[in-house]
């Protein structure tokens, strides 16, 4: 079959590549009918994340259609239409068991990296470097998805491939950001990063009954985007001499009850903090960039919720002391999917939630190099590009 | 691939695609110290280095011993020069490997129990670095351990206690040409965890300089195998399989 590889910083390529097939009998294989890029994927095309290998099928945000099932696998049926979580998860776990599905026990073949770097190994995840367990991705025509039943979500009738595609991985991860923040009347949710994964936080911020969402960042288009799609309030961060003070004064004083940051560890920024940033991390000091999280953390009112979204590595200058002196609760993860996805296939059929303006961008697979560059510079709009394989 | 490193062991491949690793020479590893994500790297690359083989449960050293073993008297047949050249270490032998680990496993300690003396299930644990059968009836078992260059090293072992459901001891054989012990407790966890699932393995290879400075280079590797067998068990108790990159389409030759 036909995939696109990662074969060093900044080099993918389609290339011809074995078919998948059933190994576990809990297995499916599903032929990919759209998959998309991810601001997560950027951070290894850029050589921040460590533990990908040439040649790795990459893309872990996807939908399709089962072509062939093992022996165990009792729900999902050949020729189902499903959306599938970038997460792997093995259902029967003590963390599935608890809702806790990026941290299934049961789904990472390579537990030794995380081991090390976190203590415990989190659950694996499709074409996202080795530490995530080194299964082969999604750009590519066919993928193999472990634990079927737990992992295929099928699509009901009368919904668009391009209104479910971003259901994998941008829709629950942006309402698991929401989620996280105890959304009560009359609150107000601040959203640094207004990408697939922070348009879809701030869509779940009013689902979940957010008085006033603030978009922050510094793209017209996408700002534009979270005023029409959403009816967030647009705060181009370029624009202003502090996002802090700005925030500040648009809430009466008091910081915005939650802040989310759907940025993560290539933050753009400006001033000293940034050079510093950019410095030790183009040294490999450190891995990440961090001025939108500490933005977020000094912005939050006392007693409020920090809700990390944005993928780090080891960061620097975190300031700790601003959350514990101002008692803030900070929730992170990465996505729980599976504990999100039939009430999002629910809003979506309900016509609450339509995340489909993502797909800014298509091309074919053969062109999904161009389809990332365009991605990664942000290009014409370029929220979402989406692959046809 | 069903035992992708044992392959990779016999034929000793070089390496044909580059990582990460190599793509961003000593910058990962520069910052080693301070960065996780270099912790991370220099695993990879000394877990490659090392030929992704002799991390072997039995430590380098051991394999080390018996495969030289081998060669240093090959006129006297096999298993007796093996045996001779084990017991005239026998005076030094000290454990030089002592590795325990445990894992939490949601399943009540009758059914762990059960699994663990099927006898399928300890060459489904080990399938990454050895071959496990039954001998005699299913109470014993024989180990194979596959060295360069279709080199290899085998030892019987016995189960020398056993209470159920609470723990396995068992031994190498008197006529093998390394002593290794292990043991698997299970107990119950607290509140909905399940049952705490020890193993614990020692290895006592012959002595001689050589093989106790392969083993201190080894040192954290073994522990690393008996971890991951233990996470095997717990994948292949609380779901039936065990997760895999066999048949992994990459657009490498390996598939992991
Ligand atoms: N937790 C999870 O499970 C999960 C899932 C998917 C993505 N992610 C992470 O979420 C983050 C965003 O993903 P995405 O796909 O939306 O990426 P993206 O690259 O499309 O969007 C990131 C946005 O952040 C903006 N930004 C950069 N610096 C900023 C700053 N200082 N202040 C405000 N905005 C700033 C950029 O302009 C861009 O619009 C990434 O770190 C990604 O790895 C996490
Ligand atoms: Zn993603
Ligand atoms: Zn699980």
């Amino acid at each position: 079959m036909r995939a696109l590889c990662w074969n060093g910083v900044n080099d993918l390529r389609v290339e011809t590549v074995p078919d998948p097939e059933i190994v576990n009998p809990h297995d499916a294989i599903l032929r990919v009918t759209l998959s998309t890029t991810c601001g997560s994927d950027l951070h290894f095309i850029d050589g921040y994340l460590p533990t990908m290998k040439a040649g790795d099928i990459i893309g872990h945000e996807f939908m399709g259609e089962v072509v062939e099932v093992g022996r165990d696998v009792k729900k999902v049926k050949k020729g189902d239409r499903v959306v599938v979580p970038s997460f792997i998860v093995c259902g029967s776990c003590w963390y599935c068991d608890h809702q806790l599905w990026s941290l299934c026990d049961n789904t990472n073949p390579k537990p030794e990296y995380q081991q090390v770097a976190f203590g415990y190994p989190t659950a694996g995840i499709y074409g996202y470097t080795h530490a995530f367990g080194g299964y082969a991705g999604a750009h590519a025509q066919f993928v193999r998805v472990p634990y079927a039943d737990n992992d295929c979500f099928l699509v009901p009738e009368g919904l668009r491939d391009e209104q479910v595609l971003f259901l994998s991985d941008a829709a629950p991860t942006g309402y698991m950001g929401a989620d996280f923040c105890g959304i009560q009347p009359g609150a107000t949710i601040a959203v640094w990063g207004a990408g697939g994964v922070g348009l879809m936080a701030m869509r779940s911020a009013y689902l979940l009954g957010a008085e006033r969402v603030i978009a922050v960042d510094r793209f017209p288009e996408r700002l534009a985007m979270a005023e029409k799609f959403v009816g967030a309030e647009a705060l181009d961060y370029s624009q202003v001499e502090s996002v802090v003070d700005v925030l500040r004064e648009m809430t009466g004083g008091r910081g915005p009850d939650a802040c989310i940051d759907a940025v993560g560890m290539e933050a753009h920024g400006t001033g000293p903090a940034y050079a510093y940033d950019r410095a030790k991390q183009a040294l490999h000091l450190h891995s990440d960039r961090g001025q939108a999280v500490r933005e977020a953390i000094l912005a939050c009112r006392k007693g409020g919720t920090l809700s990390v979204l944005g993928v780090y590595g080891l960061m620097d200058k975190f300031p700790l002391g601003a959350i514990m002196n101002k008692g803030l609760t900070l929730r992170t993860a990465q996505q729980h999917g599976q504990k999100y996805l039939p009430r999002l296939l629910e809003h979506v059929a309900k016509g609450e939630l339509d995340p489909s303006f993502l797909a800014t961008h298509r091309f074919s697979l053969e062109d999904a190099p161009k389809g990332y560059e365009m991605f990664k510079k942000k290009e014409d709009g370029c929220v979402r590009a989406v692959f046809t394989s | 691939m069903a035992s992708s490193r044992t392959v990779a062991l016999r034929e000793v491949p070089p390496r044909d695609a580059s990582s990460q690793e190599d793509l961003l020479p000593g910058r990962w590893s520069r910052a080693a110290s301070t960065v996780v994500a270099g912790t991370l790297m220099s695993l990879g690359l000394r877990r490659r280095s090392l030929g992704g083989t002799v991390m072997a449960l039995a430590s380098g050293a051991l394999l080390y011993q018996g495969l030289h073993s081998r060669k240093r008297a090959p006129s006297t047949g096999g298993r007796t020069a093996l045996r001779r050249v084990s017991t005239g270490a026998e005076a030094r032998r000290e454990p030089l490997v002592e590795v325990e680990r445990t894992i939490t496993v949601g399943r009540p300690a009758e059914e762990l129990y059960r699994l663990w003396s099927e006898p399928s299930t300890l060459s489904r644990l080990m399938a990454h670095f050895a071959d496990v059968t039954s001998t005699r009836g299913g109470d014993g078992r024989h180990w194979q351990i596959h060295g360069p260059m279709g080199r290899e090293l085998s030892w019987d072992s016995r189960i020398v206690e056993d209470r159920p459901p609470e723990l396995h001891r068992w031994e190498s054989t008197e006529d093998s040409p390394v002593k290794v012990q292990g043991q698997v407790r299970f107990k119950p966890a607290p509140a909905d965890f399940g049952t705490e699932v020890t193993l614990h393995l020692a290895f006592s290879p012959p002595g001689g300089a050589l093989g106790e400075a392969l083993a201190k280079r080894m040192r954290g590797i073994p522990a690393m195998q008996v971890m991951k067998s233990l996470r095997r068990f717990k994948s292949l108790a609380e779901t039936g399989e065990i997760p895999t990159l066999d048949h992994n389409p990459s657009a490498r030759v390996s598939a992991d």
